[in-house]
């Protein structure tokens, strides 16, 4: 292995790490605090608060094909609980993107 | 019947991953395109995603992979993008008991969103840190293998429109929040203030780093209203 090869490897160890720490530092934080009974409710509702402070923001910052897929995300999950049909549904919404954006002018 | 043993619940885990399996695999092929494209070896990439097995933190990476590597805002940017992980581990803090400190530890490295969202959504006599490990092998064993195939066959992809993908996970963790949403073991005031604090926040132009630890943080204050209340 070069040692440019080791250097990246080195590197790519190092955003490994990083993540690691993320994922046990919570829980460590979590065993300190475990012992105020109370703040379990906190904790458990951290979760849909991330999601919703990652979504929200991606939603308004997105075009009206990411929101058309977001909305048929919500009815597919709503309806029947399918996360594939959820998914892939979404998926080919924003693939199609150049297309309805296409058709929709055509429209206009 | 109760499942409670660590290793019936891991199988659980990987058999009910299956759907979130699907889109890992998605963004893994992604993931091996892009990483080809940014000149980084099969071998490194694979390395790469076996080690860290976080979709968002190895494209926060490849974002800023030039020549020479600036590692230092490589390493911020991924703690950055990572930094949820930090409360999904305070979140489970209550659901993985019964094990050594070193089992906990090493399971927690297959941690992952729709494993917590699974464990937390519905209370199960599982164990839980055996469902999460399980969980999370599966999802790994999809992203690995995906990186790889991403590789293998970039070429196919050349020209492809990947960029109109950019929406793709905030539609993954949207499935996630309506798995929490019908769950119905939720704290929803908590869930809309803090949608509704990140829009705000969103409009008025803070950065996103900014936006996720301020509205995690005004969206609980209405639970801790709720036990300061009771408390009276």
């Amino acid at each position: 292995m070069s040692e440019q090869s080791g250097e990246l490897g080195l590197v790519l160890l190092s955003i490994a790490l990083v993540v690691y720490l993320t994922r046990i530092a919570g829980y460590l934080l979590g065993q300190r605090l475990r012992h105020i009974g109370r703040l379990r409710p906190v904790l458990e509702a951290l979760p849909g608060c991330a999601l919703m402070a990652l979504i929200v923001p991606a939603v308004y910052r997105g075009s009206l094909i990411d929101l058309s897929a977001l909305v048929f995300v919500v009815i597919v999950m709503w309806k029947w609980d399918n996360i594939v049909a959820a998914t892939f549904g979404g998926l080919i919404i924003l693939l199609s993107e150049n297309s309805l954006t296409e058709w929709l002018h055509s429209l206009t | 019947m109760p499942i409670t043993g660590f290793w019936r619940s891991a199988v659980l885990g990987a058999k009910e991953s299956t759907p979130f399996c699907v889109s890992t695999f998605l963004f893994g092929i992604l993931f091996g395109v892009a990483a080809t494209a940014s000149g980084l070896s099969l071998f490194l990439g694979l390395v790469m995603s076996g080690a860290t097995f976080s979709a968002s933190a190895q494209f926060a990476a490849m974002e800023l992979w030039s020549h020479p590597l600036p590692v230092s805002a490589i390493l911020l940017s991924v703690f950055l993008v990572s930094s949820r992980n930090i409360l999904l581990g305070l979140s489970i803090t209550n659901h993985i008991d019964g094990h050594s400190l070193l089992t906990r530890l090493v399971c927690l490295g297959l941690l992952s969103d729709p494993g917590v969202v699974m464990v937390l959504r519905a209370s199960r006599s599982i164990n839980n840190l055996g469902y999460l490990f399980g969980y999370g092998a599966a999802l790994w064993v999809s992203w690995v293998a995906s990186v790889w195939l991403g590789f293998a066959f970039s070429n196919v992809f050349t020209g492809a429109d990947i960029g109109a993908l950019a929406f793709a996970g905030p539609l993954v963790m949207t499935c996630m929040m309506m798995l929490f949403v019908k769950g119905g073991r939720g704290h929803k005031l908590a869930w809309v203030v803090s949608g509704i604090s990140a829009l705000l926040m969103a409009m008025v132009g803070l950065e996103a780093y900014l936006i996720l630890p301020v509205a995690v943080m005004v969206g609980i204050i209405p639970i801790l209203m709720q036990l300061g209340g009771s408390n009276e």
